[in-house]
């Protein structure tokens, strides 16, 4: 084969025709720029989805009794749990269970000076920042001593403090809420940073997250629903879940299955398929276009040999095999659709990296897709290329001299 | 003397249809190694038919053609090409030459695919292109230069590959009376200083005459086979006139 003697003739047929070979390519490079943006984008989003859950914390679950194990659909008291049950699971399993309090949520609107905010208000344990990985800036976050005592004090983010008393470092500040109708005056004892993501909800709404102790929500307290665990990092959602619904299920004299559980692993699981399935389902529509683009190149190379018809006589009448005439013309589809492929890359990165950008989010890029892309153009030029390099080459070398 | 062709009541029929057109009809000839003919006949003679075959662009379906000793009949499609690379420099009417590609690199086409080192391909090239006179038009593209320098550009490339053979397929056909005369005139040379076979198709009588023999065609068979006879050459026309006005300057 004259490998490098086809790869220069190809080189040159696309030089000579530089607008009818750019615009040849611009179906590869539409496909393949589309593919790899959506399938960039796609990983982008997947790094910050992950880096979400990361923040609440991978281990994280809840315990609640099954719904459908339930008489009637109601829960009668004796399928919930006190304080004591969750402080006897957490000393069951000691080795497994990092945190356990029950689950307690609440909001309150809040007024200091002129300016008003709402809070929602996550009820935490001791422990709750070290298997959260939360970042305190200022003061401490709520501690064991805080739980027990009921005492109310709250930790807030950077950006409430700065928001109502004008300081990052509002440690010692007071702030009025009113919690299941009942008013207190909570005393600012931490403040936590949140990188800011997409996730984020923008602040402008004077809407915050803040922690008090879960005893202070009086309302699940003695009879929560919901279990919040941390399990240690060496388990695994379904091996500590069982474990826990069994032990549950045991103490409270229950049947098997009426306690179940969901985790951030599971959830997580469940969102990367869901994203992973869009990705692929919008980047195979954008494929579509690559298919068009080959049809494109295959129109544009049965042109080409039409209009070479006579060289392609004279070649083969000055001794060019059949092979020769096949793998020049294979080797010029398979260069257009080459370098389409490689601008479309280069676009469809650029494209993603300004998007993400944009959106702030960090660019993530898969390299993989990247040398599938490249080498799938080729495969489609090569394959788009077949008939009209046939075509080529099966002319007879009389007839070709003679077409005018 | 060496025999380079021989046909053996060579035959080619073509089929369209229920109709059978024979445009050979058993040919024998010989032509030996550095002889120089002229194979005339109006269109439709079967001269055309029998270049493509000499070619090896072409099988014949009945008798044999040996080329150098080599059965041509029986060859696959990649032999012929294989041969016409080697054995034969084709010299076209129209030229033929690969548009938008310089004198140069026309000129080392046959040697790309006689897979000659690009080094030695250039230098050989470029020794052709000096030898018919375009030593100074290496770089010009087939646009930028006359008909005559374009054949010429063809010839070197025909000689390419130092094939035993040169078949030209009317190469004058379209060129000025001048220029025709430099071609031919250029032809002789190869055939006598060379030692070139060379064989031109043609059906002017002048242009024949630069050659040492006529075969003349007829619906498909040879009607005549002479030594051309210098001392004695046919009335005056535009060829010979435009030689001897040559000779005279």
């Amino acid at each position: 084969m004259l490998v490098l003697e086809s790869i220069k003739l190809a080189f040159s047929a696309i030089r000579i025709n530089k607008m009818r070979s750019f615009l040849t390519m611009l179906g590869i490079i539409i496909g393949i720029s589309s593919v790899i943006a959506i399938t960039s984008i796609g990983s982008s989003i997947q790094s910050v989805v992950d880096k979400q859950f990361a923040s609440i914390g991978s281990t994280y679950m809840y315990v609640y009794p099954d719904w459908y194990m339930l008489d009637d659909g109601v829960v009668s008291q004796s399928d919930l749990f006190s304080e004591d049950e969750i402080r006897g699971l957490k000393e069951a399993y000691p080795e497994m269970i990092d945190y356990a309090v029950p689950y307690g949520y609440s909001s309150s609107d809040s007024r200091v000076g002129r300016t008003q905010a709402s809070f929602s208000l996550m009820g935490v344990g001791d422990g709750y920042d070290v298997v959260s990985n939360m970042h305190i800036t200022y003061g401490r976050m709520i501690n064991e001593n805080d739980v027990k005592s009921q005492k109310p004090r709250i930790v807030i983010d950077e950006t409430a403090a700065q928001r109502l008393f004008g300081k990052t470092n509002a440690v010692g500040e007071s702030l009025p809420l009113t919690i299941d109708g009942v008013a207190n005056d909570y005393t600012v004892v931490g403040i936590y940073y949140v990188e800011p993501s997409i996730f984020t909800p923008v602040s402008t709404d004077n809407q915050f997250s803040a922690y008090i102790p879960y005893s202070l929500i009086p309302s699940m307290v003695h009879s929560c629903s919901n279990i919040e665990i941390y399990y240690a990092s060496g388990y695994d959602a379904k091996t500590a879940g069982d474990t826990i619904c069994r032990y549950l299920e045991r103490v409270k004299d229950k049947e098997e299955g009426f306690y179940t559980y969901d985790s951030v692993e599971q959830q997580q699981g469940m969102m990367n398929e869901i994203l992973g399935t869009i990705s692929l389902a919008i980047g195979a529509i954008a494929a579509i276009s690559l298919l068009v683009g080959g049809i494109g190149i295959m129109n544009i190379m049965l042109v080409s040999v039409t209009e070479r018809t006579r060289e392609i006589g004279t070649r083969k009448a000055l001794g060019a095999r059949t092979g020769d005439i096949l793998f020049q013309f294979l080797i010029e589809s398979m260069i257009i659709s080459a370098i389409g492929g490689i601008i479309g890359t280069l676009l469809g990165l650029g494209t993603a990296a300004v998007g993400m950008k944009l959106v702030g989010v960090d660019f993530a890029v898969n390299p993989l897709v990247i040398l599938l892309a490249v080498g799938f153009s080729a495969v489609v030029g090569m394959f788009f290329g077949i008939y009209p390099a046939r075509k080529a080459a099966g002319l007879d070398p009389i007839e070709a001299l003679r077409y005018e | 003397m060496n025999e380079i062709i021989r046909l053996e009541q060579l035959k080619k029929t073509y089929r369209s249809g229920a109709i059978q057109v024979e445009a050979l009809k058993g040919i024998d000839l010989t032509v030996n190694q550095g002889e120089y003919v002229a194979i005339m006949g109006a269109s439709g003679s079967g001269k055309s038919t029998l270049m493509n075959i000499l070619g090896c662009l072409d099988r014949p379906t009945g008798g044999r053609y040996y080329l150098g000793g080599h059965d041509i009949s029986c060859q696959s499609d990649s032999q012929l090409s294989r041969i016409r690379n080697r054995m034969i420099g084709f010299v076209f009417q129209s030229f033929n030459l690969i548009p938008r590609t310089s004198a140069l690199k026309n000129v080392e086409l046959p040697m790309i695919y006689a897979r000659i080192p690009p080094r030695e391909r250039s230098r050989r090239a470029a020794a052709l292109l000096e030898k018919v006179g375009l030593g100074d038009r290496l770089e010009h593209m087939p646009n930028e230069v006359s008909g005559g320098q374009k054949q010429r550009i063809a010839i070197a490339r025909a000689l390419a590959n130092r094939p035993p053979i040169i078949l030209a397929d009317e190469p004058t056909g379209n060129l000025d009376s001048r220029s025709s005369v430099e071609i031919m005139e250029l032809f002789s040379g190869l055939n006598r200083k060379e030692g070139n076979t060379v064989i031109i198709v043609t059906h002017e009588p002048d242009i024949a005459q630069f050659t040492d023999r006529i075969i003349t065609f007829r619906d498909g068979a040879i009607i005549s086979d002479r030594k051309v006879d210098r001392d004695h050459p046919p009335a005056a026309s535009k060829v010979a006139a435009a030689a001897a006005g040559r000779e005279g300057v």
